[in-house]
C-alpha cells in the first residue's frame, strides 16, 4: 500500500490546493470507510448468525452431503452481506434462507441433479390412503431414521418445502416469497410433498406385515 | 361445503391456513362426514410425524467460525481494491503538480476542484449506509413532515368533503389504485376529505379525518409482495404514528391524537372496510 507514505509528507502542509491534501483526505476517509465497513459486519452477524442452524438445516437437506452443506452455507452468508444494504424487511430468517436456497439450487444445477422437480403423480390425493390409520402413521413419529429416508427420497422442490413448513414453521404466505410461488401453489406442492410421505409410510406398513 | 371442497382445503385446514369463516365451514363438514373427517386425521398425522421426526441438521461450531472469517476476510481484499483505484486516481493527477509549474493557471484549480468532487463521489459511494436512517425511520420523518405541512399550508385537502362517494372517485381518477375510503361520523372520525401526496416513490392518498380538535392523515398506496404484516406503532416528536397491512394496501396513520384514538380509528376504519 503505498498512501502511508504520501500521507507523512502532508502532514505540516495546510495548503489547501496541495495533492496531499487529497491524499489525506483518501486516508481519513479510508479510516472511516474500514470503521463503517467494520460496524456493519457487526450487525449483519447480529442479525444473521443466530439463523445459521436454518439455514445449514436447508442447505443439508437440498445438498445432502455435509461438505457441499457447509460450502453454500458459506457462500450464502457472503452473498448476503454483499447485499445486506438492501435487505429491507424485518423477516431475516427468511431473506437468508432464499439466499441459501438459490446459492443450493446453484450446485445444484451445476452438479445435474435430477431431481429438482417432479411431474408424476399429480393425482395423489385422488389415491385414496384413507385405508391407512392415523395410529399406524403415529408410530413412525419417533423415527428419525424412517423419515429421513422418506424425505431423501422426494425431490428437492418438496423436501425444501417441508422443511420451511414444518422445520422452520414459516406461513405460506412466507415459503411463497422464498420459493417465488403464489400462495396457493405453496398448498398444493406441500399437499403433494405430504401425500408422497403418506405414501411412503403406507407403504413401509404393509411391507412390515 | 362438499366433499371435494373439503379435500381441497384440507392442506391449508390443517396448517391453519385458512380464514377463519372457511375453517369454520370446513369444521363444520368434517362434524358431519366420517369419510373426510378420516382424511383430516391421517394429513394430520403426517404433519405432525414430518414435525416431530424428520432429523433437525443444526450447523457444527467450526462452520460458524469459518464463515465469521470468511466475512472478515471479504472485507480484507475489497479494501486492497479500494485503495488501488485510489492510488490510480492519484497518480493521474499528481504529476502535473510536482513540477509546480503549471499551478498558478485556473484550468489546475479546476482540476484540483475536479479531483475533489472525484473524491467525494468516491467516498460517498464507498459507504452510502454510514449515517443513512434506516427505511422505516426514513419513512417516519416522511410522513410526519408530509402530515405537518398539510396542517400548516393550510393545504389539508385537495378535495374537501365529508361525502366518500366525492372523495373516492376524486382520488381514483388521480392515481393508478382505487383507495378504499369511508366515512366515519358515526364512529367520531367525521372523513374532511382526501389529498395526492408522495411519500417513499409512490403516489400515495391522503385521506383527512378529524377527531375533535384534532386532524388525522391517513396515507394509503398499494401493498408490495414481501412486505411484512406486522400492525406498527411509533411515536416521534409528539405525533403518534400507526401502521397497519391489509390484503391490498398499506396503511400509516398520523396524528396527535393519543395513540389509543388513533387505535381506535384504525379498528373503525377496518370495521367500517368489512361492512362494506
Amino acid at each position: 500500500m503505498a498512501l502511508p507514505v504520501e500521507a507523512e509528507h502532508a502532514s505540516g502542509n495546510e495548503d489547501f490546493d496541495s495533492p496531499r491534501k487529497i491524499v489525506k483526505f483518501f486516508v481519513v476517509k479510508k479510516a472511516e470507510h474500514e470503521h463503517a465497513q467494520k460496524a456493519e459486519l457487526a450487525s449483519f452477524e447480529e442479525v444473521m448468525l443466530p439463523h445459521l442452524d436454518a439455514a445449514h438445516n436447508l442447505a443439508k437437506w437440498l445438498v445432502r452431503s455435509e461438505q457441499d452443506a457447509q460450502d453454500v452455507v458459506q457462500e450464502a452468508y457472503l452473498r448476503a452481506f454483499r447485499s445486506f444494504a438492501g435487505f429491507r424487511g424485518s423477516n431475516g430468517r427468511a431473506w437468508l434462507l432464499t439466499i441459501v436456497r438459490n446459492t443450493s439450487y446453484t450446485l445444484l444445477k451445476k452438479n445435474r441433479a435430477v431431481d429438482l422437480t417432479t411431474t408424476f403423480d399429480e393425482e395423489i390425493h385422488a389415491m385414496g390412503h384413507e385405508s391407512v390409520s392415523p395410529a399406524i402413521i403415529l408410530e413412525h413419529a419417533e423415527d428419525a431414521d424412517l423419515m429421513k429416508n422418506a424425505m431423501d427420497e422426494l425431490p428437492a422442490e418438496f423436501r425444501e418445502i417441508l422443511v420451511l413448513r414444518h422445520q422452520e414453521d414459516l406461513s405460506y404466505k412466507e415459503i411463497g416469497d422464498i420459493l417465488k410461488i403464489p400462495t396457493g401453489t405453496v398448498m398444493s406442492r406441500l399437499a403433494r410433498a405430504r401425500g408422497k410421505l403418506k405414501e411412503y409410510l403406507t407403504d413401509r406398513v404393509s411391507q412390515e406385515k | 361445503m362438499n366433499c371435494e371442497e373439503t379435500t381441497n382445503l384440507m392442506d391449508a385446514y390443517v396448517d391453519g391456513e385458512l380464514d377463519p369463516i372457511t375453517s369454520l365451514q370446513v369444521e363444520r363438514h368434517l362434524r358431519e362426514c366420517s369419510k373426510c373427517e378420516q382424511v383430516y386425521e391421517v394429513d394430520t398425522a403426517v404433519a405432525h410425524v414430518v414435525s416431530q421426526a424428520a432429523p433437525y441438521y443444526r450447523a457444527p461450531t467450526e462452520l460458524r467460525e469459518r464463515i465469521h472469517s470468511a466475512l472478515r476476510d471479504a472485507i480484507g481484499p475489497s479494501t486492497i481494491a479500494d485503495s488501488a483505484r485510489e492510488n490510480q486516481l492519484l497518480a493521474s493527477r499528481t504529476p502535473p503538480e510536482r513540477r509546480n509549474v503549471f499551478s498558478d493557471l485556473p484550468w489546475n484549480r479546476l482540476a484540483l476542484a475536479a479531483a475533489i468532487l472525484l473524491a467525494a463521489i468516491v467516498a460517498s459511494s464507498l459507504f452510502p449506509r454510514m449515517s443513512a436512517p434506516t427505511s422505516d425511520q426514513f419513512l417516519a420523518m416522511q410522513l410526519i413532515a408530509s402530515h405537518v405541512r398539510s396542517l400548516m399550508a393550510n393545504h389539508l385537502t385537495d378535495v374537501a368533503s365529508s361525502d366518500q362517494h366525492t372523495v373516492k372517485p376524486w382520488l381514483d381518477v388521480k392515481l393508478d389504485f382505487a383507495a378504499p375510503v369511508v366515512d366515519l361520523s358515526n364512529q367520531g372520525f367525521p372523513l374532511i376529505g382526501g389529498r395526492l401526496d408522495y411519500l417513499a416513490n409512490h403516489s400515495v392518498a391522503a385521506l383527512v379525518y378529524q377527531r375533535r380538535k384534532h386532524f388525522i392523515n391517513l396515507f394509503v398506496w398499494p401493498v408490495e409482495s414481501g412486505t411484512t404484516r406486522a400492525t406498527k406503532a411509533v411515536s416521534r416528536q409528539g405525533y403518534h404514528l400507526l401502521h397497519w397491512v391489509d390484503s391490498d394496501f398499506n396503511y400509516w396513520a398520523v396524528s396527535d391524537v393519543s395513540a389509543s384514538d388513533l387505535q381506535a380509528f384504525k379498528e373503525q376504519f377496518e370495521g367500517q372496510l368489512r361492512t362494506h
